[in-house]
């Protein structure tokens, strides 16, 4: 984990879900890369981002990206935010005894349907071999995660707006990762709607 | 120890390496050649462990010829790097790993843009306008965050990458001699760093090469290797 | 023969080299402390669990002590050398007050402090101090130590076992980092926000650490010394949180013209 490190913030909102990682990609103390994302689309309501050893955060996208067009194929319907929690948990937990170094983060909105019309905003965290927890406030994972904690424990509240809760998940991660040798070096941050998604990179200490 | 770092610039990339080959604390060649064209617009800097660089360059090279054999057409460079990045890290994961770091540059013929791969022994992958691997990243980083800038031009990249050089002369203790080599849209051409303007040179031998001598489509497996200087 | 040959391997164990065992004079006790200067006061405050790894030792322990009529020192890390630290201190201080017939100021101590730490710097005292009160000028002043006695005077401090969790608030929020002001508007400068704006924000980061720390909570103390002429109206008037308390704690020497308040309370039970 603190070999590249990096790290990842998910929230809630009302009807909108954020997710924003830093942009460091380090060996160590030494930064290498200022344009390390590590959050993906899955697609336009759902997004994760995989904190860890950089080797693994590729390995793991592909992988990922592998079952989720498989499953888009064999389903015909797009995966939903709780199922590709399940299907990230148990692509971790095949390597048990052999781990990925990541800690992934889901964020994600679910589409409305016959049986649930008015679907919560979702995110989910699991730790290096797959352990699923589901917050109903935030998330958060990577070398600053402590300092992320606490900030995010500060100033989100419950039912922010698309802008408030870009501005409270951009405030989180900044001034987390200012206290974090590991992580900053840039910062991205997507805010999710039903109607679009809304990503900015943001500007930070580059130090 | 070794030291390998490279620039990318508006049409081409620079990629320079040491040429010290040794255990421990002696040296046992200084000419030794650890940059590989692996592809007609393509070449990678290994540094790690001697016997698995030159095994994986090897690997590296075979694989990508194949794969231009296979279909008339080389692997552009984001997609090499794709594939030279999960060799890595399989192996990594594997009872025998390669110890390997790798700086991969190429020009990519089909968009016109140059690429530069930052890759290391574990399977990181960054796709970055100038990098450094080595003993000489602790140097070297900091000289071109200061003097390089977007779309810079060769001659103005061959001086940092002189920069460079001359830091490492000064701030590492190791002595070091470097070979370099320039990828553009016409191949993958040697430079000697000695000479008064090897760019200067590299045009005149593009230019007397360019209209009887077009390049080949599929490089020939026994092209002489980069002439050591 | 039989007199030569090797005794059996059991009999080696009792021969096994020597296990040294080796006296650890430090323990690590949790718990937070952090301070606030405003303008014309200062805020100190710490979390009043004291733990030794997964136990609670005792869910009152002291960790904010009041020095003189305008100073409060906070101390955090090793229980033990934390009380004995601030009693040494509170000897020195009352000397000073016999020699000079005067308190100490707040300058003054901190250079004490520093002083009396660096003199133990191969056994060092394992603490962490903060020191908040009124300056001679009468501003309010934050210095913060380390265990050896560098120190630096700053507008605010989290320092034990939740500063991760606190300190990077209190950059955004006192410091105002990653904050713009808009545009035309007064450029925001440290330091300056009213007491009620800096007790909801030393109240939500004790919340906010005892929610995600296991080493922070059960109660929470916050001295609040104003400087002369403030008037403590604004205080009592505060509207206070659900089973907070304010005292007035009473002057050290013969009282000069600041003001100490005790305001403390329970923190979150969940």
């Amino acid at each position: 984990m603190e070999y590249n490190g990096g790290s990842v913030v998910a929230m809630i909102g009302k009807d909108c879900v954020a997710i924003a990682s830093d942009l460091r990609l380090g060996q160590q103390s030494v930064g290498v890369a200022m344009n390390f994302d590590k959050v993906f689309p899955v697609n336009d309501k759902l997004y994760y981002g995989l904190p860890g050893l950089a080797t693994d955060v590729y390995t793991l996208r592909e992988q990922l990206r592998f079952r989720v067009n498989m499953y888009r194929m064999k389903e015909e319907r797009e995966i939903t935010p709780k199922t590709f929690t399940h299907l990230v948990s148990s692509t971790l937990y095949e390597k048990r005894f052999g781990p990925y170094f990541i800690e992934p983060v889901v964020a994600g909105l679910p589409s409305p349907t016959e049986l649930d019309p008015h679907p919560k905003p979702f995110i989910s965290t699991m730790d290096t071999i797959g352990c699923i927890t589901t917050p109903k406030d935030f998330a958060v994972a990577g070398t600053a995660s402590n300092k992320l904690f606490g900030v995010a424990e500060g100033l989100w509240e419950p039912d922010l707006e698309p802008e408030d809760l870009f501005e409270t998940i951009s405030q989180t991660l900044l001034n987390a990762v200012d206290r974090d040798a590991l992580s900053g070096w840039g910062a991205i941050v997507h805010v999710i709607t039903h109607d679009k998604v809304i990503t900015r990179q943001l500007r930070a200490r580059m130090d | 120890m070794e030291c390998a770092f490279a620039i990318t610039g508006k049409d081409f990339v620079l990629i320079a390496s040491d040429m010290s080959a040794g255990r421990s604390i002696i040296q046992m060649k200084s000419n030794e050649n650890k940059i590989t064209p692996v592809g007609p617009n393509l070449a990678m800097a290994c540094g790690g462990e001697p016997g698995d660089t030159s095994r994986f360059a090897d690997y590296v090279d075979r694989n990508l010829r194949l794969y231009h054999i296979r279909n008339n057409f080389p692997l552009p460079p984001p997609s090499a790097a794709s594939w030279v990045r999960r060799i890595l890290a399989e192996s990594i994961r594997s009872r025998s790993p390669y110890a390997v770091n790798v700086l991969l540059g190429g020009f990519d013929t089909t968009t016109s843009k140059p690429h530069l791969y930052w890759l290391d022994y574990l399977g990181t992958k960054a796709d970055i306008p100038y990098a450094a691997q080595g003993v000489g990243m602790y140097v070297t980083l900091s000289t071109m965050d200061k003097w390089w800038y977007e779309n810079i031009e060769r001659r103005e990249a061959l001086d940092v990458l002189n920069k460079c050089v001359d830091e490492v002369k000064k701030r590492v203790t190791i002595k070091f001699d470097f070979n370099c080599v320039l990828i553009d849209k016409d191949g993958v051409h040697s430079l000697d760093l000695k000479s008064q303007d090897p760019i200067a040179e590299l045009e005149a031998k593009v230019a007397a090469m360019k209209p009887s001598d077009p390049e080949p489509i599929i490089p020939s497996s026994d092209a002489p290797a980069i002439a050591a200087a | 023969m039989t007199l030569l040959a090797q005794s059996p391997m059991s009999l080696h164990d009792t021969y096994a080299a020597p296990v040294e065992h080796r006296f650890n004079p430090y323990s690590e006790n949790g718990g937070t402390i952090l301070a606030i200067a405003g303008a014309d006061f200062s805020v100190i405050a710490g979390d009043t669990r004291q733990s030794e790894g997964y136990s609670i030792q005792t869910r009152y322990a002291r960790k904010v002590f009041q020095l003189t009529d305008n100073a409060v020192l906070a101390t955090n890390g090793f229980a033990a050398d934390g009380k004995n630290f601030v009693r040494r201190l509170k000897q020195s201080l009352e000397w000073y007050q016999h020699n000079h017939h005067k308190q100490m100021g707040l300058k003054a101590i901190a250079r004490l402090i520093q002083t009396m730490l660096y003199g133990r710097r191969f056994f060092p005292y394992y603490v962490y101090n903060i020191l908040g009160g009124i300056e001679e000028d009468g501003s309010g002043a934050v210095y913060s130590f380390d265990p050896v006695g560098s120190y630096e005077r700053e507008a605010c401090r989290a320092a034990g076992a939740a500063q991760a969790l606190v300190q990077p608030f209190l950059d955004n929020q006192i410091y105002f980092k990653n904050q713009q002001p808009e545009p035309g508007a007064e450029p925001f400068v440290p330091g300056r926000l009213p007491l009620s704006t800096v007790l909801g924000l030393v109240v939500d980061s004790f919340t906010s650490a005892t929610e995600r720390h296991i080493e922070v909570g059960d109660g929470i103390e916050i001295f609040i010394v104003m400087a002369k002429g403030r008037s403590p109206e604004s205080l009592l008037d505060e509207k206070l949180g659900e089973g907070m308390t304010i005292e007035e704690v009473p002057p050290v020497g013969e009282g000069g013209e600041e003001r100490t308040f005790l305001l403390s309370g329970p923190l979150k039970r969940d």
